[in-house]
């Protein structure tokens, strides 16, 4: 049986992931746009992404474009798969097959 | 473990998401085919207004400058799916059915004086602009009817400046639209 990723499961995380794993798979997003997309604040989404990447889920790359500093955060393979597992789970327990 | 209902709520979640990620995505494509569209609008009506000798030439210049500047996005930033090249040739069909019924409308079935070309290409594109906004996203009609009204204010109500008004009314309100959708 299934478990749900404890990680994932945290409802900004799990947006995180979501948006991430709507990309193709070695392309990231901007910590900007992912701050848009989700709605969170700067400082709740970096400590979740701190999270996720500690889990292994998620590559932070800091770099400079011009003189701005610039976040691009991916998925990782290993990321993916807990999401697509972790979704996976989700619909079973839709299913009935989980309680 | 959660309940059915706590599970559903979080593939919504998901899924609300994913379309978001999705639009974003369409938005930076469609910013950046407006604002390029937009700078050769721009300078296809200054010119009309300057030198309306060349007028003819220059918006056949800006067509195919337009449609090839689509084309080198459209490789640049290719498409994820697998039916990728085969949608890429109904882009392409699309604008030629598109110039064909507009050359259809104002050449053949009509025979349309510049003031009349200078409101129909605008009113006809964003006819498809405001269109395809009622499915891909609300900033495509905001900038489709925005366009079109401000298009025919200054086709009833501006003399000769009429092709100055639509540099900066087309021309201008691609630019700041696709500007605006990277905003969004």
């Amino acid at each position: 049986m299934a478990e749900l990723d404890d990680i994932i499961h945290q409802p900004l995380r799990l947006k995180i992931m979501a948006a991430l794993n709507a990309l193709p798979a070695a392309t990231g997003l901007e910590f900007s746009r992912l701050k848009k997309l989700t709605g969170a604040t700067d400082g709740n989404l970096g400590a979740h992404i701190e999270t996720l990447a500690k889990a292994g889920y998620v590559q932070v790359d800091k770099a400079f474009v011009g003189k701005k500093p610039q976040t691009m955060v991916t998925a990782t393979a290993a990321g993916r798969g807990a999401f697509a597992r972790h979704v996976a789970t989700l619909q079973e327990i839709i299913a009935g097959k989980q309680s | 473990m959660i309940d059915s209902r706590e599970a559903s709520a979080a593939l919504a979640d998901i899924d609300d998401i994913v379309q978001r990620v999705k639009q974003s995505q369409l938005y930076e494509l469609a910013s950046l085919a407006a604002v390029w569209w937009g700078m050769l609008v721009f300078a296809g009506n200054l010119v009309t207004w300057l030198w309306p000798i060349h007028a003819a030439y220059t918006w056949v210049a800006v067509d195919v400058v337009g449609v090839g500047g689509l084309v080198a996005l459209r490789v640049f930033n290719p498409p994820h799916h697998p039916h990728g090249a085969a949608h890429s040739i109904r882009i392409l069909l699309v604008f030629v059915l598109f110039f064909a019924f507009g050359y259809l409308c104002t050449n053949v079935v009509g025979h349309f004086g510049p003031r009349q070309l200078g409101a129909f290409w605008p009113l006809y594109f964003m006819l498809f602009y405001t269109l395809a906004g009622l499915w891909f996203g609300h900033a495509f009609v905001a900038i489709g009817l925005g366009i079109s009204a401000l298009t025919l204010i200054g086709f009833f109500y501006i003399g000769e400046a009429f092709p100055l008004w639509m540099a900066f009314v087309n021309g201008g309100g691609l630019i700041l639209g696709g500007l605006w959708m990277r905003r969004i």
